[in-house]
């Protein structure tokens, strides 16, 4: 590496980082996404209003109202006796209500008909289906501890691996990291390459006594840091503020790292080539980064997706790099796992990587 | 005083603009068709598919059912183990997300009587999936305990379910309404901001208010054609709902309507508000996506439940448009709610259109008229 392009590197970062604004989107928003993501977002169900409408004198009835609102999933809503359910419902005051037999619980239940009916307001579907699963983990639990239910002959007990509390922000974090630093090394590579041709600066680099490769390398390597600086600040952010580990080793998440920001910078570089404007890098930029992070498997599995659309999956090198994070934090860093991936995404690097030069080129001549 | 003729000068001169420009274009109408088509088609919220690998050490009958079980209940498909290794393998590479392991005696136990125990190892580093086998395991169990044992349920307590408005639990058609929050708070406030944000970059602002255009004319103008834009956009999701995916409309159109315009003027406000304030395209962009994009796809209820968000952020997103919005669209929508059950969410979209569009409109006219 010669010295003019260390200059050029050099050139490059203190440009991009004088700007306060640039400074605080690179360095402050991907920390405040982060605990914004990490706090307030669970994939869990809570609070979900219940009306019970338990008769007076249903004790047993009474006791099992009791637990749900103990469950930390329920909380009571109030309403005057004899008011419709449906209407609470429908007013949006209860999510679910509860209705016991009329003939008191225990009295039903010795009968062999405790049904008790739950009314789920459906109109979120996700919520609901979450709501009658605890209604029915609860009812059981209730109803074996008054000693109603003998032990069940076949039992399956579950066992959660490397997240046992199904903990969001573990789920959440590695997957929002990713997304943070394809986002920022993609905008900023397109946006800066082609605020270069907008502005004309570009001849005044090509008259500069540098071969075209190294002009592609002085602008995209301080991108390639950046991203990695990014890397590590989230990640850091993430073990401070959540807790979420790094299990496997160091070199596998700096490797797998490096590589995936090559690969976004060729992406920008790419985007870049084929703008006119900064508007344009942007926009292509969005179109490319939409698609790509709802195909990663960073909020949805992407074993759940149609046939046409697991094999775009394939295509996205976000997909790649949200399995190599998740391996290498939570599970610890299979290095078959580790290699097959990193290995692809290497792929993808050096395709889009070459891509860009080839178009680099073009737009330099 | 405000001259409607002047505005269409400026409205027709903003759409020349936009016609002459195929990426806008291309992003107003690609972004609802990308959403619509992720969402409906490739996003089921229901997972299915889950590799399992079932480590079976007894290989008796009653093993057997249980497997079969499993695999039949649509939720599983099996993954060959690798032979010799431990079955965790597979879920530490990522081939399964699960292993049902069935102790040895299995079978012989439970033909004597003796309560028996399988256990089931699931994946827990990705929690969308991992909550939803969780979710699927009890009614397996009892399943299995009725095909296995022939034991009859326990006859106690039973939770009888109604879900009402969507019985059978579509979750397109909560995903597909709510995509309207994302098509106007997210393209309005973006097209809005840039288009401004570019007019004041270029300069050419200056000359449009040297021109006898007022500012309120110039602002109208401007809006006008991005409001119809993204006007359109809501359309064509509220028809692929109702005809592409059946979505039942239960309540009034004229209520969703305004729902939308309400939103609309908040939304394009607010994009106003960020270009009079950054005055450049980039900045305008960030900011922009940060204050649209996040509220509307995260902030919203329209994917993680408001309710489930600590104290904090269920205050913090009263605030925001698009958690009302969201509110409204949905009870429209699915619950027919009329105007009377969604007092609260109109009245809050209402005062925050209103105090956007005040503000933006006061700073505008500072930063015009000295």
């Amino acid at each position: 590496m010669n010295s003019t392009l260390i200059a050029f590197i050099r050139k490059e970062l203190v440009q991009t980082l004088r700007d306060k604004k640039m400074r605080a989107l690179v360095f402050v928003v991907p920390v405040v996404q982060m605990a914004v993501f990490g706090l307030a977002l669970s994939t869990e169900i809570r609070n979900i209003k219940l009306a019970s409408f338990v008769p007076p004198g249903d004790y047993a009835a009474g006791r099992l109202s009791e637990k749900f609102m103990a469950s930390g999933w329920f909380k009571p809503v109030s309403f005057v006796r004899g008011e419709d359910p449906y209407e609470l419902i429908a007013s949006g005051r209860a999510d679910a209500v509860l209705i016991p037999p009329p003939e008191g619980l225990e009295r039903a239940g010795e009968r062999g008909r405790g049904g008790i009916q739950l009314l789920v307001d459906a109109s979120n579907a996700t919520k609901a289906r979450a709501v009658e699963n605890y209604a029915k983990i609860i009812t059981a639990a209730a109803y074996s501890e008054k000693g109603g239910a003998a032990a069940p002959p076949l039992k399956i007990s579950v066992r959660v691996l490397y997240n046992p509390a199904m903990e969001s922000a573990m789920f959440l974090v590695p997957g929002v990291m990713s997304m943070i630093v394809c986002l920022i090394t993609i905008i900023l590579t397109a946006m800066s390459l082609t605020r270069e041709r907008e502005m004309g600066t570009f001849e005044t680099i090509i008259s500069a006594p540098l071969e075209d490769g190294e002009i592609l390398l002085g602008k995209t390597i301080p991108y390639i840091i950046l991203g990695l600086v990014e890397t590590g600040l989230v990640i850091t952010a993430g073990f401070l503020l959540f807790g979420v580990p790094v299990r496997g080793p160091l070199w596998q998440l700096a490797l797998s790292s490096l590589i995936f920001v090559i690969t976004t910078v060729s992406v920008g570089t790419l985007i870049s080539t084929i703008s006119r404007n900064q508007q344009q890098a942007m926009l292509g930029g969005f179109l490319f980064l939409f698609p790509s992070v709802l195909m990663s498997g960073i909020m949805f599995p992407v074993e759940n997706m149609p046939g046409v659309f697991i094999a775009a999956a394939y295509l996205d090198p976000l997909m790649y790099f949200v399995r190599l994070l998740r391996n290498i934090m939570l599970k610890g860093g299979n290095t078959a796992v580790f290699w097959q991936n990193t290995g692809v995404m290497a792929l993808m690097a050096a395709a889009a990587g070459g891509l860009a030069f080839k178009r680099f080129r073009q737009t330099l001549n | 005083m405000f001259n409607i003729h002047r505005a269409y000068s400026i409205a027709r001169k903003e759409v020349m603009h936009i016609l002459r420009d195929p990426f806008t274009l291309a992003l107003a109408l690609g972004l609802p068709v990308i959403l619509v088509a992720f969402f409906g088609v490739v996003i089921d919220f229901e997972v299915k598919n889950i590799g399992m690998v079932s480590a079976d050490y007894d290989n008796g009958p009653a093993a057997r059912r249980l497997r079969e079980i499993f695999l039949s209940s649509g939720f599983f498909r099996e993954i060959p183990a690798n032979p010799g290794a431990n079955p965790i393998e597979a879920v530490d590479s990522g081939r399964a997300a699960a292993v049902l392991y069935i102790p040895p005696d299995f079978s012989r136990d439970l033909r004597g009587g003796k309560p028996v125990a399988a256990q089931f190892v699931v994946d827990g580093s990705d929690n969308s999936k991992g909550a939803a086998i969780l979710g699927y395991l009890p009614g397996i169990q009892r399943a299995a305990i009725k095909k296995i044992t022939g034991a009859a349920p326990a006859q106690g307590w039973e939770i009888k379910t109604r879900f009402l408005y969507n019985p059978e639990l579509n979750s397109r058609w909560f995903t597909i309404p709510g995509l309207a929050v994302m098509v106007i708070g997210l393209l309005s406030i973006l097209l809005t901001a840039l288009t401004v944000a570019r007019e004041w970059e270029n300069g050419s602002m200056e000359m449009l208010l040297a021109t006898p255009v007022r500012p309120l004319e110039i602002m109208a103008g401007k809006i006008a054609p991005y409001a119809a834009i993204v006007l359109a956009g809501v359309s064509l999701i509220y028809l692929v709902a109702r005809l592409g995916f059946g979505v039942p409309f239960a309540g009034s159109h004229l209520l969703f309507l305004l729902a939308c315009l309400l939103f609309i003027v908040a939304a394009l406000s607010q994009g106003l508000l960020i270009s009079v304030l950054t005055r450049q395209q980039q900045v305008a962009m960030q900011f922009s996506m940060v204050t649209g994009l996040l509220p509307s796809l995260l902030l919203s209820g329209f994917i993680f439940p408001v309710e489930s968000m600590p104290v904090f952020f269920r205050y913090f997103t009263m605030i925001l448009a698009p958690r009302w919005f969201m509110e409204a669209a949905r009870g429209i929508f699915l619950k027919g709610a009329g105007l009377a059950e969604l007092a609260v969410p109109f009245a809050a979209l209402g005062s925050i259109a209103f105090i956007l569009l005040a503000v933006a409109v006061a700073k505008f006219k500072t930063d015009v008229e000295p």
